[in-house]
C-alpha cells in the first residue's frame, strides 16, 4: 500500500475524520494533479460517509463536486430543514474555515473606495433581517430534456425554501458608497476549482444592481437560525431569492460592484443562459444569441403524498405542496386527476414574505378503481401558468417548469 | 368447365398460396424484429433498477481496477461505468477531476461528447487528450448515446405503498 493510499484509508475510515478532512480539497489534489493522473479514492469514502451535514436520503447526483437533490416528499415543509436542502457545488468547498478572520470585501469599478468587513462587523454595524427565500437551481428539471442537456441530471429536487438571516446588501453598499454608473454586482467565493488550481475562480455570477438593492437580497450568516451548512455556503452567503440559485454566491469573500454586466466564470458563454428566441429541440445556439436567465418561472411541487400511493377504496386524502414564481407571487394553484381534462382549485397560502414559496393543499377522492396521475399547476400573478410538457428546449437544460406529476392508485 | 374457368381457379389458388406465404413471411419478419429490437415489448416492464455508483467499495484502491472482482454484468461497480473498449481511459482521464457520476448520468452523441471535452478544455482547465480523445469519444458515444425520450416520459413508480 502506498503512502497516499494509506493516508486515504486513514481519512476515510477514521471515526475522528473531521469535517475539514471530509470536504477538504488539499488532501485530494495536492499530490494527484496534474503530473500523476492517479484517480482519487477519497470520493468513494466521502460517499460512504454521506454528504457532510446532509440527510442520506438526498439523491446524490455527483460526489465530486457534491451535487444532491431532495426527493419531493421530503420537501413537505413551509421551511425546508437544513439537512434536506439540496447541494449544488461547482467546486470544492473551503476547508478549515476561520470564522473569526473571515472577511468580505466590497470592490469594483463602481464603488467609491473598496471596503472590507469581518463577519462580526457586519453583525454589529447593520440591521439584521430574516426572510424565507426560495432558491432553485437553474438546471432543476434538466433530466427531462430531449435531446439531453449536459450537466448534472436534476429531476425535481433542486429547490428549497429556507430562512436566511443576515444584513441587507443594499445597506452594506450604501455604507461603502456606490457610483451612479453601477449596473451589476458579481460575487466571489472561497471554493476551490476541481482542477486544484488555487487561482482559478470556480464560479462568479451576480445580478443587476436593481435586484442587488432589493430588501430581500441578503448577505447571510445564518440559515434556519443556525450557521449555514458547509455545503450551502458556510460561513457567509449572498442570497437573492427567486433567481437561479447560482447567483447566490456561497462561501462569500468578495462582491464587486461593476460598471458593466458582470463577466466572471459561468456568466458568459452558454452557462445559465437560454436562447433569445425559441428554438427547435437540439439546436446549437451561438453564444451571442443567448441571454442571461433572471427570474425563475412559475412552478409547483406535490410534496404529499409521495408518488406511488395506493388509496383505500372510497378513501379521500390530502394532496399538498409548494408553489413559487421567481420574483412574483403565485395567484392560483390547481390539480388534475384526469390528465389535465379538468382542474380543481386548491387552497393557496400567502408567502411568509416576498420570494418565499407558498404552501397549498386540497382534498382528493378518486372516482373508481384504477391508476391515476395527479398533476399540479401553478399560475403566477401575471396569469402565466406551468406547461404540461417540457417548455422551450434550450442547449443547457434550464428552466424546466413542467407540471409535477405523481402516480396514485385506487384500490 | 372451360379453359377460362380452369385458369381462373388456378389463378385464385396461386393468389391464395402467395397470400399465405406473404403472411408467414410478414409474421416471421415481425417476430424477428420484435426479438431483435423490442424483446420485451409484450412483457410488463421490469422494475427499473438504477445503477448506484454510491455503493460501498470493497477497497478504494481498487476504484479504477478492472478485473472480475470489480465487474458485474458488464458494469464496473466502483464507478458505474459500462465495461467496453476505452473504459480505462475514461476512468483515469475523466475521473482525475470529477466523479464518474457526471459521465454515467449524461447522454450525448460523439459530437456532443466532443463539445463537452472542448468546453472543459476552454473553461475548466482540461488538458489536450492527444490519442486518448478518439478512444474516449468513441466509448462515450457508443455507451452513453442519447435515447429519444419524447416530450415526456411515463412516470416511473419505484415502489407502491398503502397510504
Amino acid at each position: 500500500m502506498s503512502k497516499k493510499e494509506s493516508r486515504r484509508r486513514f481519512i476515510g475510515k477514521s471515526a475522528m475524520a473531521t469535517l475539514a478532512a471530509l470536504v477538504g480539497s488539499k488532501v485530494v489534489f495536492a499530490e494527484n494533479f496534474p503530473d500523476e493522473l492517479e484517480p482519487v479514492g477519497l470520493e468513494s469514502n466521502q460517499q460512504d460517509e454521506g454528504i457532510p451535514g446532509k440527510s442520506n436520503q438526498l439523491k446524490i447526483l455527483n460526489s465530486k463536486p457534491w451535487n444532491a437533490e431532495t426527493p419531493p416528499h421530503l420537501l413537505d415543509y413551509e421551511v425546508t430543514p437544513s439537512h434536506l436542502m439540496f447541494v449544488r457545488n461547482n467546486g470544492i468547498p473551503p476547508a478549515d474555515v476561520d470564522v473569526q478572520n473571515w472577511t468580505l470585501t466590497i470592490d469594483g469599478e463602481s464603488v467609491d473606495k473598496p471596503m472590507t468587513f469581518g463577519i462580526k462587523e457586519l453583525m454589529n454595524d447593520f440591521d439584521h433581517y430574516s426572510y424565507n427565500l426560495t432558491l432553485e437551481c437553474g438546471g432543476n428539471g434538466r433530466s427531462e430534456f430531449n435531446p439531453p442537456a449536459k450537466g448534472n441530471q436534476w429531476s425535481l429536487g433542486g429547490v428549497a425554501c429556507t430562512k436566511w438571516t443576515g444584513v441587507r446588501l443594499k445597506d452594506v453598499l450604501n455604507k461603502v458608497g456606490i457610483k451612479d454608473n453601477a449596473v451589476y454586482i458579481g460575487y466571489y467565493g472561497a471554493d476551490v476549482h476541481l482542477s486544484g488550481d488555487p487561482d482559478k475562480v470556480v464560479i462568479s455570477r451576480g445580478v443587476p444592481i436593481k435586484k442587488a438593492l432589493e430588501d430581500e437580497t441578503l448577505i447571510a450568516w445564518a440559515m434556519n437560525d443556525k450557521a449555514i451548512p458547509v455545503m450551502n455556503g458556510y460561513p457567509l452567503r449572498l442570497v437573492c431569492g427567486g433567481w437561479p440559485a447560482s447567483v447566490s454566491g456561497k462561501w462569500l469573500t468578495r462582491i464587486s460592484v461593476r460598471d458593466r454586466e458582470h463577466d466572471g466564470p459561468k456568466m458568459g458563454g452558454q452557462s445559465y443562459r437560454v436562447p433569445k428566441f425559441p428554438v427547435p429541440p437540439g439546436t446549437k445556439v451561438p453564444d451571442d444569441q443567448m441571454k442571461i436567465i433572471e427570474s425563475m418561472p412559475v412552478k409547483s411541487m406535490i410534496t404529499y403524498p409521495k408518488t406511488g400511493a395506493v388509496i383505500p377504496k372510497g378513501g379521500s386524502f390530502e394532496v399538498r405542496g409548494s408553489a413559487w414564481a421567481g420574483d412574483l407571487k403565485v395567484s392560483k394553484m390547481e390539480i388534475s386527476i384526469d390528465f389535465g381534462v379538468s382542474w380543481t382549485k386548491c387552497d393557496l397560502k400567502d408567502p411568509v414574505n416576498r420570494l418565499a414559496w407558498q404552501r397549498w393543499s386540497t382534498k382528493v377522492k378518486l372516482p373508481e378503481f384504477g391508476y391515476y396521475e395527479i398533476w399540479a399547476r401553478a399560475t403566477d400573478e401575471k396569469g402565466i401558468a406551468q406547461p404540461m410538457i417540457l417548455p422551450g428546449w434550450n442547449p443547457k437544460g434550464y428552466l424546466n417548469n413542467a407540471s409535477h406529476r405523481i402516480a396514485v392508485r385506487q384500490a | 368447365m372451360d379453359d377460362k374457368s380452369l385458369i381462373d381457379i388456378a389463378l385464385k389458388q396461386a393468389k391464395k398460396t402467395i397470400n399465405i406465404g406473404l403472411m408467414v413471411m410478414i409474421f416471421c419478419l415481425f417476430w424477428f424484429v420484435q426479438n431483435q429490437f423490442y424483446p420485451n415489448i409484450f412483457s410488463p416492464s421490469p422494475e427499473v433498477v438504477s445503477l448506484d455508483s454510491t455503493q460501498a467499495l470493497p477497497d478504494e484502491s481498487m476504484m479504477f481496477e478492472l478485473d472480475s472482482t470489480t465487474i458485474e454484468n458488464g458494469i464496473h461497480m466502483p464507478t458505474g461505468l459500462i465495461v467496453d473498449d476505452g473504459v480505462q481511459e475514461v476512468m483515469t482521464t475523466c475521473g482525475a477531476c470529477h466523479s464518474l457520476d457526471l459521465v454515467t448520468q449524461n447522454r450525448a452523441t460523439e459530437e456532443g461528447w466532443k463539445d463537452i471535452i472542448v468546453w472543459m478544455q476552454e473553461t475548466q482547465g482540461l488538458w489536450d487528450l492527444g490519442d486518448r480523445e478518439k478512444i474516449i469519444i468513441t466509448y462515450l458515444g457508443k455507451n452513453y448515446a442519447p435515447e429519444n425520450t419524447g416530450r415526456r416520459k411515463n412516470l416511473d413508480v419505484v415502489e407502491w405503498y398503502n397510504l
